[in-house]
């Protein structure tokens, strides 16, 4: 049997998706109230019919996917003290990589935002940095490029 | 017309008001390309802005008594004793000024934005009197405004002897919010992190960076003449430090470089193998990523005195090594899960396929020099280092590699940049700035060079 996805979440991350999911819900509810327009004008298929039907494929799409995160999504905690020179999930962290300093947080792949320093912990540097303390040299390879990268700081908060 | 160059741009959703004012930026700007006309000469390395008869020596001994000589905004000639004297454009201009002036000034009486109002009269005042920084400083200080307009002597590409004097030009275009807010997003993506600086290096901390996507709708002047499809200014780089510079990109420059020279070359120089598994709109993506990247690369790294240090030969280095230090960025962000292996591809593809542009641009305009320059060292350090093969005038990029070279290539353009010397530079462009490899294609690539020249 395939496990089911886990979606990692902080506080903040959950809070927007619930909103999302309830705006997505009145939107649905909204648009199944304004009644379905007819199939055909003037013997050709109506295309307020058709785009009628892609909006409400997709926010029934929309809403199957919330549900599926809401109910397999998992908390992003922070790690017990002991653990805390170590990156995981919701790591705020600061490294030298390719001759610059860089901060991000390691956040779910939900939430990840790399132009608000928020990766992914299934980017190629989030997967590489997961379980590394500082003072740590990772080697990070892709198909296209390679770069060390060294750990300066862990925050968590 | 001679030193104009227009686009059609949708004004639809101009109000009328607005339509008036956006004609009245126009014409101000189609009277500034008689005044870039008169500056350059192709003839001459230092173009008109010095008398031909003047060696650089000569020049550089005249301002040492009297430094306007070499001040970006003056022409430099002999009074009736043959010495040399300046003259501020402003003054020689005046006549002709007066009534790009004025258009600006009724231009500003009809903006309901009142700092853009402020902003016009004060562009008005300063091609009368020279005033030019203070209206550049409110420029870069104050909000994106609807349209983009920006008028003057301003760039210095021109001037080949000592890449000091400026050139007249103009562009007037209309935001586009929905391009805006991709190159913002980009440019937030890439400028996530901090450079370190080569020790004993000047470099100048750019307060701010601003960018839009422009829909323009005229270039006149030295901007006609060049074609660009992006700019970043100021070029002073004590006024980036102060209060930031503004980055635009204009979209239907990049539609027409990449239309009629870039895609064609992507379809002539690379394997069809490669070309089936990219698409049209993927390649325009990565275009658009390469000059948003280069004027963004523009102001991550300056160094204070590299314009002193390098003359003549800085703005090869300083635009070569936007382009590289902007794609070497990639690189992190293809880590950050910001952007695909498939789309860095992409975006080394269409670096190499400008390369090309820049060179056959060349070919007609010697004004565009530098940037060829520049191509060639970059498509030359690549086959060196055999990052691309060719194979029967075929490029082969062997991508891996390429992201390798752009490193090394980077940091060899920031030593020059950041440290040295003005024979260094030399030295390298000497080492790598041969047109030979770029002109074994010219075969291949004659019907672009062709169109080009029709157009």
């Amino acid at each position: 049997m395939l496990k089911e996805k886990k979606y990692y979440l902080t506080k903040e991350g959950l809070k927007k998706i619930k909103e999302e999911y309830k705006r997505v819900l009145e939107l649905k509810k909204k648009k199944s109230k304004e009644g379905v327009p007819p199939v055909l004008h003037s013997e050709e298929l109506n295309t307020e019919f058709v785009s009628f039907q892609e909006d409400l494929e997709f926010l029934k799409s929309r809403i199957e996917t919330f549900e599926d995160i809401l109910k397999n999504f998992e908390l992003i905690k922070i790690p017990p003290k002991r653990e805390r020179d170590k990156v995981y999930l919701g790591a705020q962290t600061k490294v030298e990589l390719d001759g610059e300093i860089d901060e991000f947080t390691i956040v779910g792949t939900l939430e990840a935002d790399p132009a608000k320093k928020k990766l992914s912990d299934e980017s190629p540097i989030g997967k590489a940095l997961l379980g590394h303390k500082i003072g740590d040299k990772v080697v990070m390879k892709t198909e296209m490029v390679e770069r060390i990268c060294k750990i300066l700081e862990i925050r968590y908060t | 017309m001679e030193g104009i160059k227009k686009f059609k741009v949708d004004t639809e959703k101009l109000s009328q008001k607005e339509k008036v004012l956006f004609d009245k930026l126009i014409q101000a700007a189609e009277l500034i390309a008689p005044l870039y006309l008169q500056q350059k000469n192709t003839k001459y390395p230092g173009a008109n802005f010095y008398p031909h008869d003047a060696s650089k020596e000569e020049i550089e001994k005249a301002a040492e008594k009297n430094s306007i000589i070499l001040d970006p905004y003056t022409f430099v000639e002999r009074n009736k004793s043959g010495e040399l004297v300046a003259i501020p454009f402003h003054v020689k201009f005046a006549k002709e000024l007066q009534p790009i002036s004025k258009l600006l000034e009724e231009a500003a009486k009809l903006s309901e934005n009142k700092n853009f109002s402020i902003y016009l009269k004060k562009r008005a005042r300063s091609l009368l009197d020279g005033s030019y920084e203070e209206s550049e400083i409110f420029w870069l200080t104050t909000e994106v405004f609807k349209f983009g307009f920006v008028i003057g002597p301003i760039e210095r590409y021109l001037d080949k002897l000592f890449f000091r004097k400026c050139a007249y030009q103009a562009w007037v275009g209309i935001l586009d919010k929905e391009r805006t807010e991709e190159a913002e997003y980009f440019k937030n993506a890439i400028l996530t992190s901090q450079r370190k600086i080569l020790p004993g290096s000047k470099k100048v901390d750019v307060s701010k960076l601003g960018i839009r996507v422009d829909q323009a709708a005229i270039f006149s002047g030295q901007k006609a003449d060049f074609m660009p499809t992006g700019s970043n200014l100021p070029n002073n780089v004590n006024l980036m430090e102060k209060y930031g510079s503004n980055i635009t990109i204009f979209k239907p420059s990049l539609d027409l470089k990449f239309n009629n020279d870039q895609f064609p070359i992507f379809e002539t120089v690379f394997a069809e193998e490669l070309q089936k598994t990219y698409s049209r709109e993927e390649l325009f993506e990565a275009s658009l990523r390469c000059i948003v990247l280069h004027e963004i690369s523009h102001s991550i790294i300056r160094y204070r005195d590299a314009e002193e240090r390098l003359k003549d030969l800085f703005p090869i280095f300083d635009e070569l090594f936007a382009y590289i230090l902007g794609i070497k960025g990639c690189g992190s962000l293809i880590l950050k899960g910001g952007l695909t292996p498939k789309e860095l591809k992409a975006i080394l593809i269409m670096h190499i396929c400008r390369n090309f542009t820049w060179w056959l641009d060349s070919i007609n305009n010697p004004d565009v020099y530098h940037y060829a320059k520049g191509a060639a060292i970059a498509t030359n350090f690549f086959v060196q280092e055999k990052a691309i093969k060719i194979d029967r005038r075929i490029f082969l990029p062997e991508f891996a590699n390429l992201c390798i070279c752009i490193d090394n290539l980077c940091h060899f353009l920031e030593y020059h940049l950041a440290l040295g010397s003005y024979e260094e530079a030399k030295n390298f462009i000497n080492q790598y700035g041969s047109f030979d490899v770029l002109k074994s294609f010219l075969p291949q690539l004659k019907k672009i060079l062709k169109k080009k020249e029709a157009n």
